[in-house]
């Protein structure tokens, strides 16, 4: 067995590094050469010479951060070398531009899963199965209570909540980038026909999408002085942070609700404050991070981004597979 | 009518903040169910049928054997999700997906009345066949529920006055006539729903039950400026809360939680039952001290409570007292609608005439309750604080001018509790909480000083806000020194306030002493683990109270 320094791939400060190519994955704090997996915030930080990552996610990074990036960009499936490696992205389904990366060195295959998620999506290209010796997976759901519904069975039950209650206003919070879309894409084909509105952080994600060719809704980008009564019976998506503080005071006669996976709990529901809770996720669910380790093939496993220790154990006991634990 | 319409009432109305909006939903829920399932629905929502079927942990242990199913995987499961009957409804979405049976689309009627009383009848291997197969046949949305029934942990954030408002608003009749009738043993039935959402009030049928209790708020400073002669003042008892009902011949017990305990105190029902009157007594039940004449420790009443029929020598034991504080209905005329002080003297005269006229001794286990004459509000506050040295929690202080309404209405009653006593102490262990807590360690073991040793002397839950406990949570998380199972040994480093009721030696802890209703009273940022107090401590506290 190789000593961790040896691996192709290791944790360094908390960041996965390739120390060979002398390059980053979805960095916290600024280095040389960053590969971006996704343009979530928690994968991007500013201040790296150089980034790398597909062209959709280079034009959302944009637009939410401005041009004053270096970003280099290739397509799903296309190699490009670092110092002898072989590194391509492949499609994670987590959010429009989501990608797993794979190096091969020496006949050595390494995929980093990015987030990522195997259900229906139409907002993104589905997540790809890709062979392979190390597997460094998220397991933010590592646990078999996870177990997503249909998401146009989520979507249904939203649609239901708000007609139900003709006379409130809807707040639906969720996470402007991917979220926000495929909810809007799947509400869009429910029996829900009011008028939807959007934040701006939405509204403005949900343009780059269509310029990036996903068919999303039109929504009305919400002002802060709207008539009240306007809003009567229609939804609003929101992001998260606006759910604590003065923002809410902005409307009268409201419902409030959440859509996480996190929701699929109740003690976790009752205690998030919002009034209800939608269990929908673009992150793969217990049955999903199981197929993805068998797929790969991968005779190796990591674990990072949740808890893995259930989910190591399980690998180890019932599937035999090899799972390994990153020193920090 | 289906189950899957209980189900989706459930997911309403544990998901609605709004009391109008619960109001509304049962109110709909009533209107579009049949007569008998609305019975179950308001046995089940009000908690009277807690009744256990299986534990959480035998649930658990049946799924992971019927499914082959690791039992560690479900017990980390538990620790994030904080209720087995959820747990295994989460886990049941894995292995009911592709089932092939056919849905049964049972009432909620058959499940309690006949599927789920089958089940007790069954040897435990045809249980456990039976249960897997209801969880195959039952629609996915049904599972909660029925894991929730089958283990007696249903409950959902809906209060008795709920119900009684939403029936009250069903039918049009006022909230006291609807309270009056859900007092008591409610049994599920067509009967029972019709009785309760008949038009017609009628008299016979209330006969046997209490009235809505009235209960007593806390102190507010703005009485201070009331005159002293408004207000009637008693010493507060820490007993069972009770109404005393004698009609047509007959004596019923009733507690605050509408029980019947008549079996439990039966040599009161005896006595009583002698008085040639008719009457309805709001009072308290407690275990007394006929040498000092104040109550014994709750502790003691505690052995009577879950005994029923108890036999001659627990009587004497344990003896008990019923002390009257009010006198709500007599010889069959309702006089909740008089002024409290004109009730009193009616109280007091008939108290008289039956120590006289009866023909049994009723004076050793019947009294009415004594009244206090505070001098000013600084000596209602001397005795306050005197409270501790005959047994009472402080003072009842009741405007004399009141009628005896139902519910905590404000401005008619107060209580004025003694201060709790306080230590601070040092936390040392944290665990896991359950239901709304889980996924955060809500549950804090304290230590005192012994020497240079720390000695855990008491558990508490309450007393943080949800700010405070997610802190504390995080704090936890960084500075565990070992896990054992869901318990983490803690580095000792932050000191909490703890107050307590009573303190008393015990030998079950290695303390040597048990304190009562411990709770978190404020988190000292300010105190190091030096500053906590010692074990020494506490003994000095016991013996000034003592």
């Amino acid at each position: 067995m190789r000593t961790k320094q040896e691996y192709l791939i290791r944790y360094k400060d908390g960041n996965l590094y390739c120390e060979l190519a002398d390059i980053w994955i979805d960095p916290s704090k600024p280095v040389k050469k960053a590969l971006i997996t996704h343009a979530h915030f928690d994968h991007f930080t500013f201040g790296c010479e150089e980034y790398i990552s597909t062209k959709e996610t280079a034009i959302l990074l944009k637009e939410r951060v401005g041009d004053n990036i270096k970003i280099k960009t290739f397509e799903y499936g296309e190699e490009f070398k670092i110092n002898g490696i072989n590194i391509s992205f492949h499609p994670s389904g987590h959010i429009l531009g989501s990608s797993q990366i794979r190096f091969i060195f020496a006949e050595e295959k390494w995929l980093i899963s990015g987030d990522f998620k195997l259900q229906k999506d139409q907002t993104c290209k589905e997540y790809e199965i890709v062979k392979t010796d190390y597997l460094i997976s998220e397991c933010t759901f590592g646990l078999p209570i996870f177990k997503w519904n249909e998401s146009n069975k989520v979507a249904n039950d939203i649609s239901k909540w708000i007609t139900n209650s003709p006379e409130k206003t809807s707040l639906l919070f969720c996470y402007s980038l991917g979220k926000a879309q495929r909810l809007l894409n799947e509400i869009s084909q429910t029996n829900f026909k009011g008028n939807i509105y959007s934040h701006g952080s939405i509204h403005k994600m949900n343009k780059s999408y269509r310029e990036l060719g996903i068919d999303i809704k039109d929504t009305i980008k919400i002002e802060n002085k709207k008539k009240i009564d306007e809003l009567k019976g229609s939804l609003i998506l929101l992001p998260p942070s606006l759910s604590k503080g003065s923002y809410l005071k902005n409307f009268k006669n409201i419902q409030t609700a959440f859509a996480s996976g996190w929701m699929s709990i109740r003690a976790l529901r009752k205690r998030s404050g919002y009034d209800k809770g939608f269990a929908i996720s673009d992150h793969a669910d217990w049955d999903g991070i199981l197929e993805v380790v068998k797929k790969s093939e991968a005779k190796n496993v990591f674990f990072h981004h949740g808890d893995s220790e259930a989910l190591s154990k399980y690998l180890v006991e019932k599937e035999s597979i090899n799972v390994l634990l990153f020193g920090s | 009518m289906s189950l899957k319409k209980f189900s989706e009432l459930f997911g309403d109305l544990d998901s609605i903040n709004s009391t109008n909006n619960k109001i509304e939903v049962l109110k709909n829920y009533f209107l579009s169910n049949d007569p008998i399932d609305n019975s179950w629905a308001i046995y089940l929502l009000t908690g009277k049928s807690n009744k256990r079927f299986i534990s959480g942990r035998y649930l658990k242990n049946l799924f992971s054997q019927m499914y082959e199913y690791p039992q560690w995987l479900i017990d980390t499961c538990y620790l994030k999700v904080g209720d087995s009957a959820e747990v295994i409804t989460l886990l049941l979405k894995n292995k009911t997906n592709s089932r092939k049976k056919k849905l049964s689309n049972i009432s909620l009627n058959e499940l309690l009345s006949v599927t789920i009383p089958a089940l007790s009848k069954l040897n435990e291997e045809e249980k456990n066949l039976e249960i897997k197969n209801l969880w195959e046949t039952l629609p996915e949305d049904n599972h909660l529920i029925f894991n929730k029934i089958l283990t007696g942990t249903f409950r959902v954030g809906v209060s008795i006055g709920l119900i009684t408002k939403s029936i009250s608003k069903l039918i049009n009749i006022d909230e006291e006539i609807i309270s009056h009738r859900l007092m008591g043993d409610f049994k599920p039935s067509i009967d029972s729903y019709e009785f309760l959402i008949n038009k017609n009030i009628n008299l016979q049928e209330l006969n046997s039950k209490p009235f809505p209790f009235l209960l007593a708020n806390t102190i507010e400073d703005k009485i201070f400026k009331n005159s002293l002669n408004d207000f009637q003042f008693e010493w507060k008892y820490d007993g069972i809360r009770m109404q005393l009902i004698k009609r047509l011949g007959n004596v019923s017990l009733w507690t605050r939680g509408q029980e019947l305990v008549n079996e439990s105190f039966p040599e009161l029902v005896e006595k009583m039952s002698h008085i040639k009157d008719d009457f309805v007594l709001d009072g308290e039940l407690l275990v007394w001290d006929f040498k000092e004449q104040i109550p014994f420790d709750f502790s003691l009443l505690q052995k009577r409570i879950n005994r029923k029929s108890p036999t001659r020598s627990i009587q004497i034991k344990y003896p008990i007292i019923f002390i009257a504080y009010d006198l709500l209905e007599i010889n069959g005329r309702d006089i909740r609608e008089i002024k409290l002080e004109n009730r009193r003297i009616e109280l007091e005269k008939y108290f008289s005439k039956w120590k006289i006229k009866t023909e049994n001794n009723i004076s050793d286990i019947f009294k009415i309750c004594d009244l206090i004459f505070p001098k000013d509000w600084t000596d209602a506050l001397t005795y306050k604080e005197k409270s501790r040295e005959n047994n009472t929690e402080g003072l009842i202080i009741k405007k004399k001018t009141s009628i005896y309404s139902s519910g905590r209405k404000k401005g008619i009653w107060w209580k004025y509790k003694v201060d709790p006593m306080q230590l601070d102490a040092v936390l040392i262990y944290a665990k896991g909480g359950s239901g709304r807590r889980a996924g955060l360690y809500t549950d804090y073991s304290f230590a005192l000083w012994k020497d240079k040793e720390l000695i855990k002397f008491a558990s508490a839950y309450s007393g943080l806000t949800n700010i405070e406990i997610k802190e504390l949570d995080k704090w936890i998380r960084k500075n565990t020194i070992e896990k054992f199972g869901p318990v983490r040994s803690l580095k000792p480093e932050m000191v909490f306030e703890i107050s307590f009721e009573k303190i008393q030696i015990s030998k079950r802890h290695k303390s040597g002493i048990a304190v009562r209703f411990p709770r978190i009273t404020k988190w000292r940022k300010d105190k190091k683990i030096n500053d906590a107090d010692s074990l020494e401590n506490a003994y000095e506290l016991m013996k000034k109270i003592s």
